[in-house]
């Protein structure tokens, strides 16, 4: 693989040159990982520790009538046995994680949040109505199934149209209708644009769900200390913060009472945000019920089940184009499926309806938004959260578009793009920042050729496509620019501190789950102390380290958290020299800090170690000045205004086999930009496993619900995620193009990966296949569906 | 899921309806039952224990025959439900006098499943089914030959029922040419007898 750094931003000006950040560090954490001694939720076993297991729904929608616990609390081992009217006051619905944004108007929202056990009616296959106490898994796994629960089965609510329909059966019977919430946002005037326009082109694109698959799944384990009537959680979370403060007012505790740990996650990906997922809720409370640590770790059937999917969405837009190819508006109304509970609010559906227009300069958007409750396991977040369906539909509508127009697909991107002088961009459209979005920064064009370069695309459509064909290969090639909004609010924290060792202690609020937060943020805090990487010992996710900030989602982490590192790396650098300068008689300016060590730049004998400056700062009786503040310490946040917008293009060439419809993807090129790169091989890793996740939701992975709520490929035997087989050689290159909204520069990348790949397998599919006709409206292909597709065509011509 | 089918039977409607209508061969034919018996006029209660690979536990069901018209047709609605998940279905059934040649029976049903049934097991179901219902019939063939021969040669019916063992692997072997592992083929019976409660209850069940 042939991975190389580039660095095309013309607002070179803005650059900073670093020692430490943007080099290619390995991971600090990788050699306990790879050699088993890193902490998951499921390694924590503790003296007298009991286990969960629960009894949860086969069906997707139906009342209780009666639950038989008897014999399953005679089996030897059973300690007890738990429903929603054992709970009391402690039952109570999740929070609400995400309102609607207060600046909309006429928002339409109803929330109703996931309940710890069912009381009354099931909502959607998976929900708990009991959870069984026992000495071993074993045990609660037999018990679980003794227990006898007598349910009035009801038809399902599974449709995102019928269930809108008058006489629909309701998920929730206190509402009206099935409809969660419903907004509109616009700007410009659509209907003008469209009165103009010489093609105006419309057309339905279906998005269905996938998992987020972390290979990890999640896990609690609870311990509740009498004596020190204190709390320990450990979660396999991605915001042990949140996690706490809640879990603190829900069982009435104060919040130093509770210390949530979220050790090494194994893959978060969105669901394992602050959900309150039932179980997070009642493993807590039995532990402070009985006294004893207990302990559960999903099974890869519940995570199927019970953790949180995403994806469902209908689009029915319409786009009007000048001849020459300009987008002069797009009208769109989009139905979100939420599932049975809607806690995470607006935040994915918003996304899509602010970024439907990708990085294109569109004057006039209305949008309507309507999202549904379905007998569906909750919808919240999954990397990507409503971009890819954003990025999809606008980008198809493009190649429908240039086809319908006779005009070259690529030179009608470069005519829609934002100009790189047209920044910030008012976009207006709220996303998930709850803002009107401004676009800090961008260079897409400049991304958009480099990626052509890379790809050959010129090459390819010119010389090697046409050989290819007369040798009979189906070759296609496809490119898809995209944006990213990254680096939300609310605010991260970090403390660092100068150990007596001369070693570096520091502490964030925002958890592990793969993101290299060990490594990266060391080198944030090695370029300003001066002091190697390894030096630095961060703990992240534990809330007895740190304990304000939210959590690791929605691209933040390298932005939010990543600054306020930065500003206490600062704020200790700053320390270390005026309590150097004062030690060593010499003004500050005159300082170096290198090597763990402050030296006068002109007599570099006369030095003194960050270590003994650290014991200095701790001062003995008598050498006391009054005000002094203790230790090389500092802890700073930083809560951004606005996010910043990070961007990317992606492009691949690929071979499909007629026959069989399996693909093989002979080249695949990346170009991101999110601003300073804090680590390209961190940057790589992440597009590399969003990618991955991208092939997957573009031809792999698809949740098949059947019209009863069930689903149907529940395990990986079914539900086919990409392997190393699937997974072809990504070309990354490296852009950047700093944010102007943080000092570092930094924008998100989390996500990045998977938002475009629907959307250019798609593109290269119906170039690839030319005599088919093809065109696609839907994500996730599957070589089945493909193969539909192609026949439904020839039968219809 | 649709069911749908049909089967030529080696005697006329009557013996055939008489057949269905028997809860000893029934429970011979199906293996791992535990109980089957008729609690009504047209009501039948069964517990199956399904012990094999990953999908264990048990299984009962019951079952209604509605819109009888002997011995012609008649509708059969089922509903099941066990540690692996629930099954809901109903089908109607046609016995055809084909004369000397017999009685074509012919099936045609929608059935919902759930749980790990449907969850772990779908993949397989539709193939499977089909596999299920040709063993089935040959089950009942013999139980249908075998009371034919002892009416002529007036003596006890001497029919013992495939065990669970030989139906799970013989349908394993219908399935993919005998070309599957024995971990996989054991992985397969579980499935395979989960099916067969449903899809045997209400194809030939009464």
């Amino acid at each position: 693989m042939s991975l190389v750094e580039l660095e095309l931003s013309i607002k070179e000006e803005q650059i900073v040159e670093y020692k430490v950040i943007g080099k290619r560090v390995k991971r600090v954490e990788d050699p306990r990982l790879l050699t088993g001694q890193a902490l998951f939720v499921g390694d924590v076993n503790l003296p007298d520790m009991l286990h969960a297991a629960f009894f949860r729904s086969d069906y997707a929608h139906a009342n209780i009538i009666s639950i038989d616990i008897q014999t399953a609390l005679e089996i030897p081992g059973v300690v007890a046995i738990y429903t929603a009217d054992d709970m009391g006051d402690a039952w109570e619905p999740g929070p609400p994680l995400v309102s609607p944004p207060p600046t909309l108007e006429n928002v339409v929202f109803h929330s109703r949040r996931q309940v710890p056990l069912v009381k009354e009616k099931v909502k959607h296959a998976g929900e708990i109505i009991a959870v069984v106490v026992a000495e071993t898994r074993y045990i609660a796994e037999d018990a679980v199934e003794e227990i006898l629960v007598d349910f009035e089965p009801l038809p399902a609510v599974v449709d995102l149209e019928k269930c809108m329909e008058a006489d629909s059966v309701l998920v929730h019977d206190d509402l009206d209708s099935n409809l969660a919430a419903h907004l509109k946002q616009s700007k410009g005037d659509y209907e003008g644009a469209r009165n103009e326009a010489d093609l105006v082109i419309k057309r339905r694109f279906e998005l269905d769900r996938g998992a987020a698959a972390a290979m990890e799944n999640r896990g609690i384990v609870a311990d509740w200390d009498q004596k020190n009537q204190h709390l320990t959680v450990w979660d396999a979370t991605q915001s042990p913060i949140p996690i706490r403060n809640g879990l603190a007012a829900r069982l009435g505790l104060r919040t130093h009472q509770v210390r949530v740990v979220a050790p090494f996650v194994g893959g978060g990906f969105g669901p394992k945000i602050m959900m309150f997922y039932a179980e997070e809720m009642v493993l807590p409370w039995i532990s402070m019920k009985l006294g004893k640590p207990i302990k559960w770790i999903e099974d890869r059937r519940e995570n199927f089940y019970a953790t949180t999917q995403e994806r469902q969405q209908i689009h029915e837009v319409e786009m009007a184009l000048s001849k020459e190819g300009r987008i002069l508006g797009m009208n769109q109304k989009i139905i979100h499926d939420t599932g049975a509970y809607d806690p995470y609010g607006l935040t994915t559906p918003l996304n899509s309806q602010s970024h439907s227009m990708g990085g294109y300069d569109v004057k006039n958007y209305s949008s309507d938004l309507t999202v549904v409750f379905t007998n569906k396991t909750i919808v919240t977040p999954v990397r990507g959260a409503g971009r890819p369906q954003g990025i999809f539909v606008v980008e198809r509508l493009l190649d429908i578009a240039s086809r319908d127009l006779g005009l070259d697909p690529m030179e009608v991107r470069r005519l829609n793009f934002i100009p790189p002088d047209a920044f910030p961009y008012n976009h207006e459209i709220i996303d998930q920042a709850f803002v009107p979005l401004v676009f800090d920064s961008g260079n897409y064009e400049a991304a958009f050729n480099k990626a052509l370069e890379e790809l050959g695309y010129e090459d390819f459509i010119n010389e090697e496509q046409p050989r290819l064909r007369a040798e009979g290969k189906h070759v296609g090639i496809g490119v898809v620019p995209f944006i990213e909004t990254t680096g939300v609010g609310p605010y991260e924290g970090a403390r660092i501190s100068v150990e007596p060792s001369g070693k570096i202690s520091a502490a964030t609020g925002v958890g592990t789950q793969g993101q290299s937060h060990m490594t990266t943020f060391a080198q944030i805090i090695a370029e300003q102390l001066g002091i190697e990487v390894s030096e630095v010992s961060l703990v992240s996710g534990d809330t007895a380290e740190f304990h304000w900030g939210t959590g690791t989602f929605a691209s933040r982490g390298a932005v939010v958290a990543g600054n306020a590192v930065h500003a206490a790396a600062k704020d200790v650098r700053h320390k270390v020299l005026k309590l150097a300068s004062k030690i060593l008689e010499t003004p500050e300016e005159e300082l170096e800090l290198e090597d763990g060590t402050v030296r006068v730049a002109d007599i570099p004998e006369k030095s003194i170690s960050l270590g003994e400056l650290a014991l200095l700062a701790n001062p003995l009786r008598g050498a006391v000045e009054p005000g002094t503040e203790p230790g090389l310490e500092s802890t700073k946040y930083f809560g951004p205004a606005l996010g910043s917008t990070a961007f990317g293009v992606h492009g691949m060439i690929l071979e499909v086999d007629p026959e069989t419809m399996m693909i093989k993807i002979r080249k695949y090129v990346a170009v991101e930009d999110c601003g300073t790169l804090l680590n390209p091989l961190v940057v790589e890793g992440q597009i590399h496993g969003g990618v991955s996740m991208g092939i997957g939701n573009a031809y792999y992975e698809k949740l098949h619900y059947d019209e009863n709520g069930q689903l149907l490929n529940a395990s990986l035997a079914d539900y086919l995620i990409p392997g190393s087989t699937e997974m072809p050689q990504i070309e990354v290159y490296h852009m950047n193009t700093p944010a102007p909204n943080n000092e570092l520069g930094t924008k998100g990348v989390g996500e990045a990966g998977a938002i475009p790949v629907p959307a250019v397998f798609a593109q290269a599919l119906e170039n690839a296949l030319p005599d088919y006709d093809l065109e696609i409206l839907e994500t996730p292909l599957s070589p089945n569906r493909l193969f539909e597709l192609l026949h439904k065509r020839e039968e219809n011509s | 899921m649709k069911v749908e089918g049909e089967h030529l039977f080696k005697g006329p409607p009557q013996q055939v309806w008489d057949l269905f209508r028997d809860t000893d061969v029934m429970a011979a034919a199906l293996p791992g039952t535990e109980k089957m018996e008729s609690v009504g006029d047209n009501k039948y209660e069964a517990i199956m224990n399904v012990r094999v690979g990953p999908v264990t536990g048990e299984f009962s069901g019951n079952l209604v025959i509605s819109n009888e018209k002997f011995p012609e047709s008649y509708t059969m609605t089922v509903d099941g439900r066990g540690k692996p998940g629930f099954l809901k279905g109903s089908g109607d059934i046609t016995l055809l006098d084909q004369g000397e040649s017999g009685t074509l029976m012919k099936y045609v049903g929608e059935v919902q499943i759930g749980g790990k049934l449907a969850g772990v097991g779908q993949r397989l179901i539709d193939t499977v089914s089909k596999s299920i219902i040709s063993q089935a019939f040959e089950t009942l063939d013999r139980v249908l030959e075998e009371r034919s021969a002892a009416e002529v040669e007036d003596r006890e019916v001497e029919y013992q029922g495939a065990s669970e063992k030989d139906y799970a692997a013989a349908i394993a072997k219908d399935m993919v040419g005998g070309l599957l592992s024995t971990s996989w083929a054991k992985w397969l019976i579980g499935v395979v007898i989960l099916v067969i409660i449903g899809i045997i209850l209400i194809i030939s069940y009464t």
